[in-house]
């Protein structure tokens, strides 16, 4: 399998001199074509700063960032968003949905933003797999938080991006409704051959991936396949999580 | 993009509410000033008068000077004069002469009484028929108009009623002399007002200046030409003046409504919007939100202009029959200003948005760190540099007409470099509040955490105090320096405004009497108030420093001196009220010019001169009591000092009602800025509300936010305006000291209080309204 994204040695430090923090330190890792992974790590151990530069949300202090041939390093302001319009999805934990505009206008946002003509059939399609065909002209006010999550999966399909990004995407929802959530992220996977990276912090939702990869300290500390809820749990605590 | 920006805008009414309140009255003032403006420019008053004649030929009744501009080029200006020119009657001798002109009709023209007094002369011009009784042939016979309700054998100011014509005029009341007393009753011999020709004249004697059409109106009506100069300037002040507090404004709620929305941009961003589709949305919004309110501010201008137009008529300071022009032009301007405001105001806020990362989406609190970023740093160093230089230029200025607009662009410049400069100075207010309890911690540390949102506050607080004060004590500074030198300048006890002079000298007991005939006149083309006296110690005390008066000298105020350039011996030539050239030798300086006007002429020289020659008398008879004088003299008004010296001091109220509206504004700017601050913190207060602040603590704790902000505002306004009253003063009294009335200066600071304690608190209570955890998860 090839590597969809592709970490060097990528640190990241925040503040200069005495106060300076350094939130990732050297990480290499590969995201394999059509995986399914879960990034988990107690708070501060810099899951959200290494789902950041691995989506090319934010710049690494050092090191290389590699989405397919792309260095995402070099790359200006406008070039990393015109590469995050077509090539990368993101769902965020809230706060995914533009308010004024209704579930079509926010799905179609990207193709919007970079002025392309949307593929009628493939949105329609689109909306069908997240359960939410009938609901194209609401509002996301109308929408439950479920839904809201959905809207923002279909968003962040919509351009056939080469990876989707989830940061903490169930984290807002009870768990019936993020079952639901993660369930469709696993199909998304399984039926349309997507890749998914999500940053998460509950056990039970890392056992829906294939991989966990741990993060401690600003360094990756394990790497857990066929993960189940318990495994995972037991891990953490050993990382000091849950003390 | 602009179907996407209208969404947005649709969709975040209340964010974009501030912004298009505050453009709605840019577009209405800027509108409404204009209307006046072009009124100024365009405006016409038709010929009553004179309307029967074809042409008329009457004296230039303006002062023309060639200014040498440098490099060999020269212009011609010409400034209108402040009394009517009269023609030598040797241009109506030419005139009969030449060929082509049939018929020629002379005019001279008085003030009597309330009635405008001509000879049956000029009857033709306009023309005046007789309906009953006969032309006046005698001296004491005259002949009133249709309105006057008089009838052939009664009396009018002892004169006999001899005839009624069959016509009135719409906007004077008209009444005839013999053609003989006229001429003698109007005081300019070998003179004549004006004359009419008939048929036709192709070109303008030599000497004199050909009105036909409407211009013939401007020659009938000189105070509407003159109104119509003022309107000019002081449309042009307040529209600029308007649309720079507007600007103002405007950046500053776009400002907060972006920072409001900064996570919605941000999401944006992250989605996939570049930097310049972000600039590019906001630039939509502003243009559309700007295109409504300048539509709906121009319309309700159109009305505005008109009420301002009708306060100006019934305050005096335009004559009714200076009607308003009513064109597309004004509403259209203020459309394009309005827009332009906005795209400006989008603009600015630009830079802010740049900086807008997409992480922030991410619910990573957005960091408002505090510091300055070193474009507005260096803006807000140059616009200091500007104010100060505004400041010192300001100080240098002796004319009203020059030194009023330069006084609100120096408070406007100020004000504009306080607010770039402003969160340097949010950083140190929130100090003393420590004292205040737990309530007091939370408002200095919201204060200290977000030193940009109390900026976007203060701005148009510290706008509201400076401006206010500036416009009112401006007011007080010339009033109150005027006041004071005239009553202590003053020494005759009575003043008798109308009086005949020869008559009160014979009263037993008077000792003195001088005559004051109030005019202006150009010294080249730069106007000088003076008083034309006839001059007596005993009753005025010029406060003269060099020199003495002599009787048939000029004096000079020391401003006048400074500003001309000239000592005591020098010859001063001046233009009189009616374009005569005259030169006399300076006499004395004095100190009291703001009392009694700039220059001190002899009396007999101007009151020749001038349209209405009456004038005052400075009674000087210490024996007598008021009564005594009043039934010595009757029909006389007799004033005592205190009494005269209030009259002497000048209206303001033109001036209250014009910039009366941009403190509105400013005030409206308040209460908006304010209001959208406070409603955005909703899920603020609800943090602290589920954290266990009561409501009250809550509502304490945005008071003391507020009167922190107000504090600030009133000690930035103030020194702002103190500034400014300084260098007005230093420039038109001569002394750096501006007039502060205390109690003014109270109500404007507990006007403001009010205003932005009412402003926090209603948006507040409604922010409180919503249970705290659904205004927590609400997004």
């Amino acid at each position: 399998m090839t590597d969809v994204v592709r970490l060097e040695a990528v640190s990241k430090v925040y503040g200069k001199g005495q106060g300076a923090v350094a939130a990732l330190r050297e990480v290499s890792v590969g995201i394999p074509r059509g995986s399914f992974t879960a990034v988990m790590g107690p708070s501060g151990s810099g899951k959200s700063t290494f789902l950041h530069c691995a989506a090319g949300l934010d710049v690494p202090s050092s090191g290389s960032v590699r989405l397919g041939d792309t260095e995402l390093s070099r790359l200006g302001e406008t070039q990393l968003t015109e590469l995050r319009r077509h090539r990368v999805g993101f769902v965020f934990q809230a706060f995914n949905l533009v308010p004024a505009l209704n579930v079509t206008e926010n799905v179609t946002l990207p193709l919007r933003l970079a002025g392309e003509r949307v593929d009628r059939a493939w949105l329609g399609e689109i909306l069908a797999r997240v359960g939410l065909e009938d609901r194209a002209g609401h509002r996301p006010a109308e929408l439950s938080g479920g839904q809201q999550q959905r809207v923002a999966l279909a968003r962040a399909l919509v351009t056939r991006p080469e990876v989707v990004f989830g940061d903490e995407p169930t984290g807002a929802l009870d768990t019936m409704t993020a079952r639901q959530v993660l369930r469709l992220l696993r199909e998304v996977v399984t039926a349309m051959g997507q890749t998914v990276v999500m940053v998460t912090h509950d056990p039970l939702a890392a056992s829906y991936a294939e991989t966990v990869l741990f993060l401690a300290d600003g360094q990756i500390v394990d790497t857990m396949s066929g993960p189940t809820p318990e495994k995972v749990a037991e891990r953490m605590t050993g990382l000091g999580a849950w003390k | 993009m602009t179907g996407f920006a209208w969404k947005m805008l649709r969709h975040r009414k209340a964010a974009f509410a501030g912004a298009f309140v505050a453009l709605l009255c840019a577009a209405a003032l800027v509108c409404a000033c204009l209307m006046l403006l072009e009124t100024g420019l365009r405006g016409t008053v038709a010929p009553e008068r004179y309307a029967g004649a074809p042409a008329i030929v009457a004296a230039d009744q303006y002062v023309r000077e060639t200014v040498d501009k440098g490099k060999g080029k020269t212009k011609t200006k010409a400034k209108p004069l402040s009394e009517r020119a009269w023609l030598p009657i040797s241009v109506v001798t030419a005139l009969r002469g030449t060929p082509g002109v049939q018929r020629v009709i002379t005019e001279v023209t008085f003030p009597f009484g309330g009635f405008t007094g001509h000879g049956w002369e000029s009857a033709g011009l306009t023309p005046f028929t007789i309906a009953t009784g006969r032309a006046p042939r005698a001296a004491g016979e005259v002949v009133v108009d249709a309105r006057a309700g008089l009838h052939v054998g009664t009396e009018l100011r002892g004169h006999r009623v001899v005839g009624v014509t069959a016509q009135a005029l719409p906007s004077q009341d008209t009444v005839f002399f013999s053609t003989a007393e006229a001429r003698r009753l109007a005081g300019h011999p070998g003179m004549v007002s004006a004359t009419g020709v008939f048929p036709a004249l192709s070109r303008a004697p030599q000497g004199a200046v050909l009105y036909t059409g409407d211009e013939r109106g401007r020659l009938e009506f000189l105070d509407a030409e003159q109104a119509r100069v003022s309107l000019i300037s002081m449309g042009g002040a307040l529209a600029g003046t308007s649309l720079l507090v507007g600007v103002l404004v405007v950046v500053g709620t776009f400002a907060l409504s972006i920072q409001q929305r900064r996570r919605e941009l941000a999401l944006l961003r992250a989605v996939a919007a570049t930097p310049k589709q972000i600039r590019k949305l906001v630039g939509g919004e502003a243009l559309l939100a700007g295109s409504v309110a300048g539509v709906l501010g121009a319309a309700a201008g159109i009305g505005l202009g008109f009420w301002l137009h009708g306060t100006f008529v019934s305050l005096g300071a335009v004559p009714a029959n200076l009607r308003l022009v009513v064109s597309p032009f004004p509403a259209l301007a203020a459309l394009l200003a309005t827009v332009s405001a906005a795209w400006v105001a989008a603009r600015m806020s630009a830079r802010r948005l740049s900086r807008v990362r997409p992480v922030e989406a991410l619910g990573e609190a957005a960091l408002d760190d505090g510091r300055l970023p070193l474009v507005r740093l260096l803006a807000g160093l140059a616009l200091t540099a500007g104010a100060v230089v505004l400041t010192v230029v300001l100080s240098n200025l002796s004319t009203e007409a020059a030194a009023t607009p330069v006084t609100m662009l120096t408070a406007l410049v100020w004000t504009i470099a306080a607010t770039l400069l402003g969160p340097l100075a949010a950083r140190v207010v929130p100090l003393p509040l420590r004292v205040a309890g737990v309530t007091g911690f939370l408002a200095a540390r919201h204060l200290r955490a977000a030193p940009k949102g109390l900026a976007s506050v203060l701005s148009p607080l510290t706008l509201m105090v400076a401006m206010t004060c500036t416009i009112l004590f401006v007011q007080t500074t010339m009033g109150d320096a005027a006041q004071e030198q005239a009553e202590a300048g003053t020494r005759a006890g009575y003043v008798l405004p109308g009086a005949p002079a020869a008559a009160v000298a014979k009263v037993p007991g008077v000792e003195a009497v001088t005559q004051v005939v109030r005019t202006t006149v150009r010294v080249g083309l730069d106007k000088y108030t003076a008083q034309a006296v006839t001059y007596d110690p005993r009753t005025l005390d010029l406060g003269v420093v060099s020199g003495a008066v002599e009787l048939d000298a000029a004096a000079v105020s020391q401003t006048a001196a400074t500003r001309l350039g000239l000592t005591v011996g020098d010859p001063l030539r001046l233009t009189l009220g009616d374009g005569t050239r005259t030169t006399l030798k300076i006499s004395a300086v004095y100190t009291r010019g703001l009392g009694f006007g700039d220059l001190t002429l002899p009396h007999a020289l101007v009151s020749g001169h001038v349209d209405d020659p009456t004038g005052t008398l400075l009674v000087s008879a210490p024996t007598l009591t008021r009564d005594a004088l009043a039934r010595a003299v009757p029909g006389a008004t007799v004033l005592d000092r205190a009494q005269a010296a209030a009259v002497a001091v000048a209206n303001p109220q033109v001036t209250y009602v014009a910039l009366g509206l941009i403190i509105a504004f400013t005030g409206i700017a308040v209460v908006n800025t304010l209001a959208m601050a406070t409603s955005g913190r909703t899920k603020e207060l609800a943090v602290l509300r589920l954290a266990g602040t009561t409501r009250r603590q809550i509502l304490r704790m945005l008071r003391l936010e507020a009167l922190c902000a107000i504090l600030t505002a009133a000690v930035a306004g103030t020194a702002i305006a103190l500034v400014t009253l300084s260098a007005f003063a230093t420039g038109m009294t001569g002394s750096p000291a501006p007039y502060l009335h205390l109690g003014t200066y109270v109500l404007v600071l507990a006007a403001a209080a009010a205003l932005a304690l009412t402003a926090t608190a209603l948006p507040a209570r409604l922010a409180l309204r919503t249970r705290p955890a659904d205004a927590v998860t609400s997004a």
